[in-house]
């Protein structure tokens, strides 16, 4: 019976040893989502704790992700601009261009589909997709987590962010896609012009904002909103500042770039690109898929005077026998004004999305 | 051995005692209901081209409708349903229910004036209503939802070439414009013996062709149900109600 009870007792102070070495519990992390936003759905297989979120903004940051260790994530998402690229093309480790212009990291956590043409529809396999791109950072998985693996503060990151030993690409991912979903812009000028307007009561600090919102700004927005004026709120409005759709906005009459249509082989989608947010829109040029246009007075031209009828136009670009929606100056000045309340200054000198190397 | 038995007789006496409580209530079916659209006879896809009364080439690129408050009297069968042609395709809604308890079925065309004004991001992550899931179907200007959202190309030009020249939208929204169709005796068929599903018909020519409205899309192109549009917002409202049927 001794010896029973003996055995007992070793065998339940080694398993209890055990426990103590290996086990890690994360904390979870509170994401502070918006009295205006819906909430967000998190994949329930990456949950995100404080742990995943810092290790996930090291990584973006990490320049070991790119084959000669030159550039990260950040390099084409800078955070002064919004997580975007003022280049009219991103360029890789070769020196090769791409062909679209990056989309600027902003509210991604509310998104269905990712990229230009929405060829991947969640933020774990966007972010698996330009470590191993030739004309990106150029460098396989496997030579991304081995660099990391080198790393013994890396190490220890994942373990802690996962719980368990060891790197993966999934875990990369993973942990990047937690950082992302960090990234809410929601306290703009804009925030609280929408809150007013849809009845939400407004805090001390949007009451201070909303004292300092003109009346130029507010007629841009009534440009903006109006059916026969700018003509904008059918692809761009609520707190998101745009609808989850694909679109042809009159760029071209044809297309070399076949958008959503290089995607699912439809010609009825040929020419069609996701509807970006006007978050932070003044950060963020050049514009369109493309980035064929430097500044906004010629993205309003554009829209003003300078749309292309193609078979597969937005039905929604109601002017588009007109050429477009035919703004005078004054017009175009308003509506620019209103576009300048969308920049939220909290977004890109948050501390806590900088590079923390 | 013993101890084998006794676990057969206990998951026995369990199974029993189940089939004995589901006995005590009505059977549960599972429902679903289908809206299909048509141009007259034929099925209409979106993207195709159809021709319409006066000779013009149209096209639907989109039919995007709110249905809420789907009822028999008493009997609930949704609070809120967004159909999306483009997207889900003719399923309305899949529930459970009784078959029994909808043999007449009544519903809203949009979104009544509380719901209507309500912050859109506050409802549930699975609610049609919250903004994530209205997407395009909220306007935040208005503000409210598109309870009916039609939009298109037509060709008016009529010549060989096909040149759809003009665009179409109607958006229907404003609580003015709320609607609502009665359906009686409605015709559940069975799929098996707890699987029913009904399938209604929504004809796009009778939308463009009504018992009392007709829409000529040469001059009749736009509304978003601001004022001065209500002549063209009610006619989509009515021609899009009589459009669906049994």
């Amino acid at each position: 019976m001794r010896l029973f009870l003996h055995l007992l007792i070793v065998i339940i102070l080694l398993f209890s040893c055990k426990k103590d070495k290996t086990v890690f519990e994360a904390t979870p992390y509170i994401l502070d989502i918006p009295s205006h936003f819906p909430s967000m759905i998190i994949p329930e297989d990456n949950p995100m704790t404080v742990e995943g979120v810092e290790l996930g903004r090291y990584l973006f940051y990490e320049k070991k992700l790119s084959g000669d260790n030159t550039i990260s994530c950040a390099s084409c998402h800078s955070p002064s601009i919004s997580f975007s690229d003022s280049n009219q093309f991103s360029v890789g480790i070769d020196g090769v261009y791409g062909t679209r212009q990056s989309m600027a990291l902003v509210n991604l956590g509310w998104e269905d589909f990712y990229t230009w043409d929405g060829s991947k529809s969640s933020l774990e396999a966007q972010i698996l997709e330009p470590v191993p791109n030739p004309i990106e950072m150029h460098q396989e998985w496997k030579d991304a987590v081995k660099k990391l693996n080198q790393d013994v503060l890396y190490r220890n990151r994942f373990f802690r962010a996962f719980g368990e030993e060891g790197i993966d690409s999934i875990k990369v991912s993973k942990a990047i896609a937690q950082f992302l979903r960090t990234l809410i812009s929601s306290n703009s000028k804009y925030d609280v012009m929408y809150k007013y307007e849809n009845g939400i009561p407004l805090n001390s600090s949007d009451q201070s904002i909303f004292q300092n919102i003109d009346n130029e700004e507010w007629a841009g927005y009534d440009l903006f909103k109006s059916l026969n004026g700018a003509d904008c709120f059918h692809c761009h409005n609520g707190p998101l500042m745009r609808v989850k759709k694909f679109s042809n906005n009159g760029l071209d009459a044809t297309f070399s770039d076949l958008g959503r249509g290089g995607v699912t082989g439809n010609v009825n989608d040929n020419g069609k690109f996701k509807v970006p947010t006007l978050r932070n829109i003044a950060l963020t040029a050049p514009y369109m898929h493309d980035g064929r246009f430097n500044t906004l007075d010629e993205v309003i031209d554009h829209y003003s005077s300078g749309i292309h009828i193609s078979p597969t136009i937005d039905p929604l670009i109601e002017f588009s026998s007109q050429g477009g929606v035919q703004l005078d100056n004054l017009e175009k000045e308003l509506l620019k004004k209103f576009l300048l309340t969308l920049t939220d200054e909290s977004f890109i000198n948050n501390p806590n999305f900088m590079n923390p190397h | 051995m013993r101890y084998l038995f006794l676990i057969i007789v206990v998951y026995l006496f369990s199974a029993c005692k189940k089939c004995k409580t589901d006995d005590s209530n009505p059977e549960l079916n599972y429902l679903s209901v289908k809206l299909q659209p048509f141009f007259g006879i034929d099925s209409l896809y979106l993207d195709s081209s159809y021709i319409t009364s006066e000779g013009y080439r149209v096209k639907f690129t989109d039919i995007k409708c709110f249905f809420t408050d789907v009822n028999n009297n008493n009997n609930l069968l949704s609070d809120a349903v967004l159909y999306d042609f483009r997207e889900t395709g003719n399923l309305l809604l899949e529930q459970e229910g009784v078959i029994e308890d909808f043999t007449n079925l009544r519903f809203v065309i949009g979104v009544d004036s509380l719901l209507n004004h309500s912050d859109p991001s506050a409802f549930p992550n699975d609610s049609p209503l919250n903004i994530s899931n209205a997407g395009t179907m909220h306007w935040g200007w208005n503000p409210g939802y598109i309870f009916i959202s039609i939009e298109g190309k037509v060709d008016t030009l009529a010549t060989s070439s096909s040149t759809f020249d003009k665009n179409f939208s109607f958006h229907v929204g404003r609580d003015a414009f709320i609607g609502e169709k009665n359906l009686t005796n409605v015709n559940w068929q069975s799929i098996n013996s707890n699987e029913h599903s009904l399938n209604l018909k929504l004809d796009m020519q009778l939308f463009l062709n009504g018992s009392t409205n007709s829409i000529n899309l040469s001059n009749e192109f736009i509304t978003h149900s601001s004022a001065g549009q209500d002549v063209l917002t009610n006619k989509v409202k009515e021609n899009f109600i009589e459009a669906i049927s049994l």
